[in-house]
Order: structure tokens, then C-alpha cells, then sequence
């Protein structure tokens, strides 16, 4: 089929993801709730869905959805309430999973994705609470199928947009938002590896222009996006295809199978699932008062998209260095201690992103280790901006003199290693007449107008002061003698 | 709503129960009978009452704190599964991702 059928058509999708809580515990009881764990040994008589158990809900995955709430600007509800989703699966001891259906704990808000250098709001139909399943191994056996049950009542967030996103990128850019967030706040790894981020995605397409959603398909359990990106475009493909040739797209959920790139249903339809939710008669209301919700709202850091605005418009960053520098929580902290100690900014984001993130990259260390104290490092910048040191010398030979002896002050091991550029216009001159006298032709050839010669004399100055002599007065100075 | 042998055969399939047919006989009857009462019960006018989902109304809520405790060791996990290994539970094989 032609490329122009395709583009006559426009992806709805509208994303499910799943963020597993960093939490200790989970969700309903005392299990530990980290990842890894010999198979079987994080669980208790409610994880495993003893009769006579009674779940209590884990006060900080309330604080956690609260503050995530809170950042994307969610209403809270200060009586959210759980309920019982009814299927049967082995990894699903009580039969049920304990969610939200009639009252979520967030309603509505929005998260800013960024799409090149603008950014666009993904509005969110709602945040709930819930647990997480376990894990079942089909692979061991041709026969039989093994339960780890550690996983069983993991607390986690159901993150559930709006059907706003429109294409694979925007699903990137929205899965790396949310992780990027998550992480931020502190209330998940947001790893998709370990499975603490997975999303589901309904995907339809509908004629350009038309305002009525197509029916659309959920692609379950998308744990990478560079899988999420495949079946997105493979189904997308699918869908169009269909209508074209006259037939129509059917509500379904599909598998994704990365090996083959194809999706495919992952039940009949006589086997639909009917969840029978009805509210958990063993768990109350969670009710939360002004004291609750104010202590999270002091417990949010500055959020990646402020940062950025602040950065472009306060800092005059470009938007790839401000990218940079929101990308994680630690860095942006760093990025805006050092700015509170230094006029300039750009200097300083240069900085960071030429030679502390990549001596981060390289030692695996923190930022906060990094050998120079942020005076010091304010100091340093102060030497470039007054040309007391050039910006090569300065980068080359002062950085690493100083990262070996970080005590002492920039300006007193500049000083030290006689690396302070001259101004010292006696000086700057006998060296310039060397310069010319050395050069004959080439003096002769700026003189009949080949200017760009300028460079290969600011070169030989450089190159003769050892990287100490201060451009702006050399440059006048060889000008004044090369003067016709 | 009116229970009739379809639909009790589709809960038997949603419950994953197996049932014989006396049994099912007289489920059909048992929900239909449930099914009046509760039907009774909507016939009150039940304007301006919120609904009630939580039958203990505490008024406080009863969390816990971030704390791992009360963990079982894997063999008293596994001590009263029908089927079992030395580390997992075991099912027959149900591929259903």
C-alpha cells in the first residue's frame, strides 16, 4: 500500500503504565518488597492468601501516589477507596487483586512530555493504587509452571492517561517523562529492565480530522520501549491495513512478541475477562487530612520541567544544555549550588557537562565527590571570566593540576604553574616583533590583504607565551604593528 | 436481572467451580431468590444517602508503617501447596501473558 494511505490516517494512543514503589514493605502487609530475593521467601500468610488474613494499607505508597499526584497536578481525593478485581491465575493467590476502580486516589492532571524543544502536556485521566501479581516460570518445564510469589502485593501506582499521545515517540517521550519523575521524586527505580515501569498501550487510528475515536486494541505488558516502538508501529500498520481492505478493527487485547515483531489476541472473546469488581469489605476509605497532604507537598523537590524553563529563560542555557542538566535530580541540584555561587551560569554548565559528568560517567561516583569544593570551582570560572587564565589553559592544565591538589586555591596554583596570561603589553610586544620578524612572507601577504593570516600570528603567540598570552590585548597589539 | 442456566454456566467458568447439574438447579434458584431480595432493597428511595462501602465506619484510618515484619520462611510457605519443589509453587503449565 502506498505511503499516502498511511498518512491519511492518525494514531490514538492512550497509555497504562505501571510504576512498582520503592517502597520496603508492601503494599497490605509486612513482606519485603524489593526486587531479587530467592524465590518464595519474601511472603507471609496475606501475601500468599491465607484465609482469615486481614491486608492494612502501607502508609507510604499513600504518600508515594500523593506526591506523584501532587507533582502532575492531580486532584487528591481525601477518601479514596479500593476494590476487589476478580480473575483466576496461579500467580494470584487470593484469587482477586486489590485496586481502585470507583474512587482513585489522583484525578485528572497532566504530564509534560518533551518533543525536540517544546514540550507538550499529556492530560491524565486518573492515578490509582493497587498490588502487584507474582511471577510465574513456564520455561523450566514442558509440563508444568513454576510460582514465585515475592512479587504478590508489591505496591503499585496505575498511571492512566487520556488518549493523547500520537505516535511512538511521544510514547518514548512520555515513558522516559515518567521515569525521569518517578526517579525525581523518589517513589520508584522507574528501572523497565527490573520491571518497576511497564506500560500498556490502546492503540487505534482513525481518518485525519475525524474527531471519533476508532476502536481501539491493548498490547499488554510492554517492559522496553524499544519493544513499546515496534508493536506500536506494527500495530498501527495492522489496524489501517484492515480498513482499507474493508474490514474493521476489533477491541482486543494483544501479545507483543518480540521475536517475530508481530502482536497477536491474547484470548477469544468468549473468554473475555469479566473482573466483577465490587468494593474490598477489608479495607477502609483511606482518608487523608490537610496534615498528610501538606507534608508531601514539602516533600516534592523542584520538578524536571520548572527546572528546564528556569535554566533557558533565567540562565540562557540552550535547550540541549538544559536538557542535560534536568536529566537527573542530583545533577540539576549540583548545576543550580554551583550557579548560587557564581555570575556565570553558562560557564558553568559548561562545566558540568564538559568534565563533572563525565568524570561522573567514569568513576561511578557522586557528584557531591567530586574533588573541587563549588567555590572552588566558582573561583575557577572567576579566573576564565577575568581572562586571568585562557579558557584552554584554564580547561587543559588548571582543571587536572587541581583535581590532584583540590585544597589549594585556583588562582594560587594558576599562579603556581604560570599559567596566568599576560597583559603586559612590554612583554607581549617583544615577542609579537619575533612573531613578524620570523615571518616575512606571511607579513607581507596580510599586509596586501589576506587578513585571515591574523590566526596563524595569534597562534605563534600562544604558541611562544605557552598558552599565556591574553587575546584581547595581543590581537590589538599585532594589529597596531601590522598596520600599513 | 434473571439467572438462568447460561449465565450459571458462564460464573462456573469465571469461578473456575465445576458443578453438577443438581448443583447448578439449585444455584439458579439460591441467586434468583438473592437476586429478589436485593431487588426488594433497591425499591427504597435512597436519595441524598452516600453509599456505603466500608461496614466498620471508623473514621481513621488503619495503615501501617513502612516496616518489613511478620515475613514467613519458603518452607512454611510451601508446606500446605498441593503441588510443589525444593523453591517454587507448581501449577500445571497456563500460558495466558
Amino acid at each position: 500500500m502506498s505511503n499516502s494511505i498511511y498518512e491519511q490516517y492518525e494514531t490514538v494512543i492512550g497509555l497504562e503504565v505501571h510504576v512498582q514503589l520503592a517502597t520496603r514493605s508492601k503494599a497490605f502487609c509486612g513482606d519485603d518488597a524489593s526486587f531479587g530475593g530467592e524465590p518464595n521467601t519474601h511472603v507471609s500468610a496475606i501475601s500468599l492468601g491465607h484465609p482469615g488474613t486481614l491486608p492494612r494499607l502501607n502508609k507510604q505508597q499513600a504518600a508515594y501516589a500523593v506526591r506523584l499526584g501532587l507533582a502532575l497536578g492531580c486532584r487528591i481525593d481525601p477518601a479514596s477507596a479500593f476494590d476487589r478485581k476478580n480473575y483466576f491465575y496461579a500467580d494470584l493467590p487470593k484469587g482477586y487483586q486489590i485496586t481502585q476502580d470507583r474512587r482513585p486516589i489522583c484525578v485528572g492532571g497532566a504530564l509534560p512530555i518533551k518533543l525536540g524543544e517544546t514540550w507538550k502536556e499529556i492530560r491524565l485521566h486518573h492515578i490509582h493504587m493497587e498490588e502487584d501479581a507474582g511471577k510465574s516460570i513456564h520455561d523450566q518445564d514442558p509440563r508444568f509452571s513454576f510460582i514465585d510469589l515475592n512479587r504478590a502485593g508489591v505496591p503499585l501506582l496505575e498511571v492512566v492517561t487520556e488518549p493523547e499521545l500520537r505516535s511512538a515517540e511521544e510514547v518514548d517521550a512520555f515513558m522516559s517523562g515518567m521515569q525521569q519523575l518517578v526517579r525525581y521524586l523518589g517513589i520508584s527505580d522507574g528501572n523497565m529492565e527490573e520491571g518497576s515501569m511497564r506500560c500498556d498501550c490502546n492503540v487505534s487510528v482513525r481518518r485525519r480530522g475525524d474527531t471519533r475515536l476508532g476502536e481501539r486494541c491493548e498490547i499488554k505488558n510492554l517492559n522496553s520501549m524499544r519493544y513499546a516502538r515496534r508493536a506500536i508501529a506494527y500495530e498501527v500498520k495492522r489496524q489501517i491495513d484492515l480498513i482499507e481492505a474493508g474490514g474493521k478493527v476489533a477491541q482486543e487485547t494483544l501479545h507483543f512478541d518480540p521475536d517475530t515483531g508481530v502482536t497477536s489476541p491474547l484470548r477469544s472473546k468468549e473468554d473475555a475477562h469479566d473482573y466483577r469488581y465490587f468494593p474490598e469489605p477489608d479495607l477502609p476509605p483511606v482518608l487523608l487530612d490537610k496534615i498528610f497532604l501538606d507534608a508531601q507537598e514539602r516533600a516534592l523537590p523542584a520538578l524536571p520541567w520548572h527546572l528546564y524553563v528556569q535554566f533557558r529563560n533565567e540562565y540562557q542555557l540552550t535547550d540541549y544544555d538544559a536538557g542535560l542538566l534536568i536529566e537527573d535530580r542530583e545533577t540539576a541540584a549540583y548545576f543550580q549550588a554551583l550557579c548560587a555561587q557564581t555570575p556565570h551560569k553558562k560557564a558553568a554548565a559548561n562545566l558540568i557537562i564538559n568534565k563533572i559528568l563525565p568524570w561522573r560517567r567514569e568513576t561511578g561516583a557522586e557528584l557531591a565527590d567530586f574533588p573541587l569544593t563549588l567555590p572552588s570551582l566558582a573561583a575557577f570560572l572567576q579566573l576564565i571570566d577575568e581572562g586571568k587564565v585562557s579558557n584552554a589553559i584554564a580547561y587543559q592544565r588548571l582543571l587536572p593540576a587541581l583535581m590532584e591538589n583540590p585544597s589549594k586555591a585556583p588562582l594560587a596554583l594558576a599562579q603556581e604553574l604560570e599559567l596566568i596570561q599576560t597583559a603586559d603589553t612590554d612583554l607581549l610586544g617583544e615577542l609579537a616583533d619575533q612573531v613578524l620578524a620570523a615571518n616575512p612572507d606571511k607579513v607581507a601577504a596580510y599586509k596586501k590583504g589576506k587578513t585571515g593570516l591574523m590566526g596563524f600570528f595569534m597562534g605563534e603567540m600562544m604558541r611562544l607565551s605557552k598558552g599565556q598570552a591574553d587575546p584581547k590585548t595581543t590581537t590589538a597589539l599585532l594589529a597596531e604593528k601590522l598596520k600599513v | 436481572m434473571k439467572i438462568d442456566q447460561q449465565l450459571i454456566s458462564r460464573l462456573e467458568q469465571l469461578t473456575r467451580l465445576e458443578l453438577t447439574e443438581a448443583e447448578k438447579f439449585r444455584l439458579e434458584g439460591d441467586l434468583n431468590n438473592i437476586l429478589a431480595m436485593v431487588e426488594r432493597l433497591q425499591s427504597l428511595d435512597t436519595t441524598g444517602v452516600e453509599p456505603l462501602a466500608y461496614i466498620n465506619d471508623e473514621g481513621e484510618n488503619t495503615w501501617r508503617e513502612d516496616e518489613v515484619q511478620n515475613q514467613a520462611d519458603r518452607e512454611e510457605a510451601l508446606k500446605n501447596a498441593p503441588d510443589r519443589d525444593e523453591h517454587y509453587f507448581r501449577t500445571l503449565k497456563v500460558i495466558d501473558l
